[in-house]
Order: structure tokens, then sequence, then C-alpha cells
């Protein structure tokens, strides 16, 4: 038996060992094309620094506003029954399985139909603009968020906020005190996830936005500029701040998530 | 205090009720009955939180039906307590008064006197309800209850999961919260030790439907249908043809077993019915001991055929002689000693007339009056 068992614990440590090692290799390759001071001159240079002030401003706007939007969507799939409930919550899920390109795309074609022409009109322009960025990184990011939420309101005991509408509650009163809290840890998750994932967001903004160098070029969207015309420095630079939000936002959601001993 | 008329409420394939139920002011209701019989969804009803189908709820006179559930001034404990892990322990004792924005130096006062008589001054300053005991978090539950002064207090299964000796100091505490507050308490129990201990009155719902509402003798020994009996665990059971009535209004019932019983509006001969004796109420006599009048009535010899052993008391199951009949006779052990009745054992069991109860088999239930003759 205990052969058995050192042979099942070797043969799911194995892919484990593998898996750790190939993401060693991808993050470690970068070393041969990193130097430090290169990093620093990279960082001095307009374009780039634009490029992250676009994705950080993008990501932190795209992100409140799904988070804003997914918080009452999310409690009124996990609570309230209503018809048609199981078809929505299908439909929200469509930009978590279709690719982004494609979800630009739907974006662009939106704008071309008369309600986008009428918000056009009142100076909302969506196509090549920080605007379209957003938007962009909002459609891919928001249903992460409503997934995300939806589980946490599911955990929470509903009897809790039944009790407190018994205590004195209204139905918004026991959201507030009670529901929020309670769900204070899936939210933060949820706001870091969707902030990180609008900040890497690629192919529904360089759809909808373009990859203008200074005006609508993200953080992704110069690594792909840099890489196509062979700025090694520029995109390992650029790969490398990625790599550090990315480091933090993971740091980040375990620190939220673990319970502190 | 309140009132429920022809209540119907659904939940997916399950439908309860009509119910009817008046309940006065300062009362203790048990709502007895099986899991999934419907209990936590009439409490859900009328506190507003599942609307009826149909019917009225009524509180101190006012309909409050279509009123949302903050305003109904009821509290509710539920059998998980639902305590807010967010907030400290004063916080969550805290929570209703404050939510009610109730005066704050009444509150304090309540509070006071709700931690000397729940026994929480020891607790009221913890930070975290994940580290109370069971049975300081169900009594800490039952102060937030309490602190806004409800109009009535809902308990949904309150001490399911609680060990025995706990279970049973806080069952002591409800009734004198209920006698010293005079909160009106519905509470709702499968476990039916709790429901005869607590419950002035005892209503018993099984399928959705309320089958019976009376004070404890009312249901324990008069039960107005088959399926309650049953629940209750009547185990002595028999279904018997009327076979006269008798001048004063008592039955003489056969078929399997001759018995006399006490009689009930419209019984005629022919009738078929079912008649019971719980099993701690079957008198056994020694076969040779000298036996009173009152004892000679549904007299019978038995063998003991089998005996059952239950903590704190002894089933015998005896089989009366020249029949198939099987009786159960519940002795307390100490009783049991005393006799020393062993199986193959020959005795005699007396199933004392005022002891029966008869339940028509044509489906109706008993009336009140006929339930109210029986005991007597």
């Amino acid at each position: 038996m205990k052969q058995w068992d050192a042979a099942f614990k070797f043969a799911v440590l194995l892919p484990l060992a593998v898996l750790t090692g190939y993401f060693l290799l991808l993050v470690g390759s970068q070393s041969a094309f990193f130097s430090f001071f290169g990093f620093i001159e990279q960082l001095s240079r307009a374009d780039i620094r634009s490029a992250i002030a676009l994705s950080l401003i993008a990501a932190t706007v795209s992100s409140a506003v799904a988070v804003g939007i997914a918080i009452p969507s999310a409690y009124a799939l996990a609570r309230i029954d209503f018809p048609g409930k199981r078809l929505i919550d299908t439909f929200i899920d469509l930009p978590m399985v279709l690719t982004p390109i494609a979800l630009g795309t739907l974006i662009l074609m939106s704008w071309n139909t008369a309600i986008g022409r009428m918000l056009a009109g009142f100076g909302l322009t969506i196509p090549f603009t920080l605007a379209g960025v957003i938007l962009a990184q909002f459609t891919v990011v928001v249903a992460i968020s409503v997934r995300m939420l939806k589980a946490t309101f599911e955990q929470i005991n509903p009897r809790q906020e039944q009790v407190a509408r018994l205590l004195g509650c209204s139905a918004f009163g026991s959201f507030i005190h009670v529901t929020l809290p309670l769900a204070r840890r899936g939210i933060l998750a949820a706001i870091i996830l969707t902030w990180a994932r609008a900040v890497g967001e690629f192919g529904a903004t360089v759809m909808v936005a373009g990859t203008a160098r200074g005006q609508t070029a993200t953080l992704p969207s110069s690594i792909y500029l840099a890489m196509s015309m062979a700025d090694l420095p520029q995109a390992v630079t650029l790969v490398v701040i990625l790599i550090g939000i990315a480091l933090l936002v993971l740091f980040g959601v375990r620190m939220v998530l673990e319970p502190q001993t | 205090m309140i009132r429920v008329q022809q209540l119907i409420a659904k939940r997916g394939n399950f439908t309860l009720g009509p119910i009817d139920l008046d309940l006065g002011n300062s009362s203790y209701l048990t709502i007895l009955g099986p899991s999934g019989s419907g209990k936590t969804l009439f409490l859900e009803t009328c506190m507003g939180l599942v609307a009826p189908s149909d019917g009225q709820v009524w509180l101190d006179g006012q309909e409050v039906t279509k009123i949302a559930p903050e305003r109904r001034h009821i509290s509710y404990l539920p059998q998980d307590l639902a305590l807010f892990p967010h907030l400290n322990v004063r916080e969550n004792i805290l929570f209703g008064a404050r939510r009610r924005q109730l005066d704050m130096t009444r509150v304090e006062s309540r509070l006071t006197s709700l931690l000397d008589l729940l026994a929480l001054h020891s607790v009221i300053d913890r930070n975290d309800v994940a580290t109370l005991s069971g049975g300081e978090k169900q009594r800490v539950a039952l102060a937030r209850a309490l602190l806004p002064e409800p109009r009535l207090l809902f308990l949904d299964e309150p001490f399911s999961a609680l060990d025995a000796t706990i279970k049973r100091q806080l069952q002591v505490k409800l009734r004198e919260i209920n006698q010293q507050l005079g909160v009106t308490i519905l509470h709702v129990t499968h476990d039916q030790e709790e429901a005869f201990m607590l419950g002035e009155q005892i209503a018993v719902v099984i399928s959705g439907q309320l089958r019976q509402v009376g004070a404890r003798d009312d249901i324990y020994y008069r039960p107005a249908t088959l399926d309650v009996a049953r629940f209750l665990r009547n185990q002595n059971i028999f279904d018997l043809t009327v076979q006269d009535v008798l001048p004063d209004g008592s039955l003489q019932l056969g078929d399997d077993l001759n018995l006399y019983a006490p009689g009930h509006a419209g019984a005629q001969r022919g009738q078929k019915l079912a008649t019971g004796i719980r099993s701690e109420e079957v008198i056994v006599i020694r076969p040779n001991k000298p036996i009173g009048p009152e004892l000679e009535d549904n007299l019978f010899h038995a063998t003991v055929d089998d005996i059952l052993v239950f903590g704190g008391t002894h089933t015998l199951c005896v089989k009366l002689h020249n029949s198939d009949v099987t009786v159960d006779v519940e002795l307390p052990n100490c009783a049991m000693r005393d006799l020393g009745y062993s199986v193959g054992d020959t005795l005699r069991v007396c199933l004392r007339k005022r002891s029966l109860w008869t339940i028509p088999l044509d489906g109706s239930a008993l009336s009140r009056e006929d339930q109210n003759d029986q005991l007597r």
C-alpha cells in the first residue's frame, strides 16, 4: 500500500514540477534581454510612460465601473428569482468564452447603430479613443466580475439577511449592513482580479482603440508594437512591468482571501 | 396577538395550508411536525419572508399580510442562529435596537436585564462570535432577538444542534422568558419532548396541513387524526368496528379485539374506527392479583413476547391470549425491576376505557368537543 501511496504522490507532483519549471523558464528567459540600466532608460521614454499611465487609468476606471455594475447584478442572480434568469445568467458569460478580438468587433459594430450614432452625437466617441479603451476593457472584465461576485453572494447564508430584515432593516438596509460586509473579501478579490485582467487586456482594446503611441497604446499593445518592430529591450521592459503587476495582484488576492493566522 | 386565516403558501411543488390559527398574548405555541412538513414555511409566511398564495395574517388586530417583514415587529431565531460574523457580540445583540433607532437609555437598561437573564455578562465584550460555545451563541442570538422588544418571537428548531444538558438549560430559560417578559412565542420543532415541555398549546403540522391544535393533553392523549396518532408514537392502534352504542354514550367495539371505548357524536353501529392507547397508559397486573371493578373492563390475559430496553424505560411487547393482537406496554426501569417480567411470563393487561382514544376511519377528524368529552 505504501508503495502505491508514494507512486500516487509522485504522479501528481511530477506535472506540478513540470509546470513550475515551464513558468520559471518563461520568466527567466527574459533575463537574457534585461538590464537594469536599460530598464530605467526605457522608463524615461514618454511613449512608455504614457502606455503605463493609460493602462493604469483605463484599467482603474473600467474595473471600477465593472465591479459597480457587477455587485447588484450578481446579487440579483444569486438571490432573486425572475423569469428568464437562467438564460440571462448564461448570456452574461458570453464575454468569457468569446475571443476578445470578436468582442472588439462587436463593440465597433454596435457603434454603427442608431444608439451608437446618438451617443456619438453627444460627443461620446469610442473608436480610437481613451473611452474606447475603457469600454473594451469593461466589456471583457465585467463578466468575470459578475461570476466571482455571484459565487461570493451565494456563499452568504440568506438567513442572515432574513434575520436582519426582522430586526428592522429594509431590503436595502440588510444588503448594506449585512450582505456587503460579509461579502467584502469576495468583493476585494473581484476588484483586484478584474483590475489585473483589465491591465492585461489586448485583443478587444486593439480592435476598438487601435495602438496609437501616446494616445491609445496600452502596456499589452505597446509590447505588441515593440515586438513587431523587433525592439526587444522595450518589449522586455514592458513585460517585466506586467509581470511585476501580476505578482503584486496575486499576492494581494492571497492576502485578501486567505484567513490571517 | 397573531391570527392566520386560510393561509396558503407554496414552495416548488409543496403546498402549505390552508391554515387557520389564533394565538393570544403571552402564549407559547409549539408547532410540531416531521421534517419537511412545512413548519418553517409557515413561520416564513407569517414573518413576511415568503408571500402567501392566499389567506391573511393578522397581528394585534391589524392585517399585515402585505406589510414588509421589518414592520411586523417579529423577532426570529433560526435553526443556524445566523449570528453576524462581521460584528462582535455586543454589536450583534444591539443590531436590532440600532436599526430600529430605539431610545438607547431604555435599550441599555433592557440589555443589562437580558444579560442577567441569559447569563451573558462574561461574553458581551468578545470580539469574535466564532469563539463562543454552542450554548453561548444560542443565548447571544436569543438576546439579539429579544432586545428590540418584539411583539412575537419565532423560534425555528433553535436547540437542534445542542447537547442534551445545554438544551434542557435553554428550554427552562425560554419558559422563564415567556413568563417574565410576556413575549408571545411560536416555536417550531420536530422534537416531541421539547414541544410538550414548552408549549402551552401545540399545533401538529403534517404534510403541509395543520392536523390538530390544542392543549398538551388534548394532543397527547386524544389525537384527532391517525397520522397525528402515529406521529406522536402511539404504538397501540387497532382498527375495530362499533358493535353497540351503550346508553352512557360509550362504545362497544369488536373484530380482532373486544373493547369498551369512549363515544363520540355520530357514532353508530357498524362504523369503522381506529382506537388506541399510549403504551405508558396500559396497566399490567400479575395473574392472581385481585383487582377493583374499575379495571374489569378491557382486561386481557397475555404473554410477554419481547422486552425492549430504552435507557430509562422498558417496553414489554405482550401478546393477548385468544387473539393475534400485540400490545406495547411502557414501564419505567424501577417498575420493571419490581415486577421482574421476562419473555414467556403470563400477566394481565388492562386497556382502561378512559385512556383509549377513537378516530372514525371515514376520514373525518374528531371535533374539539368530542376530544374534550373523551378526555373527561
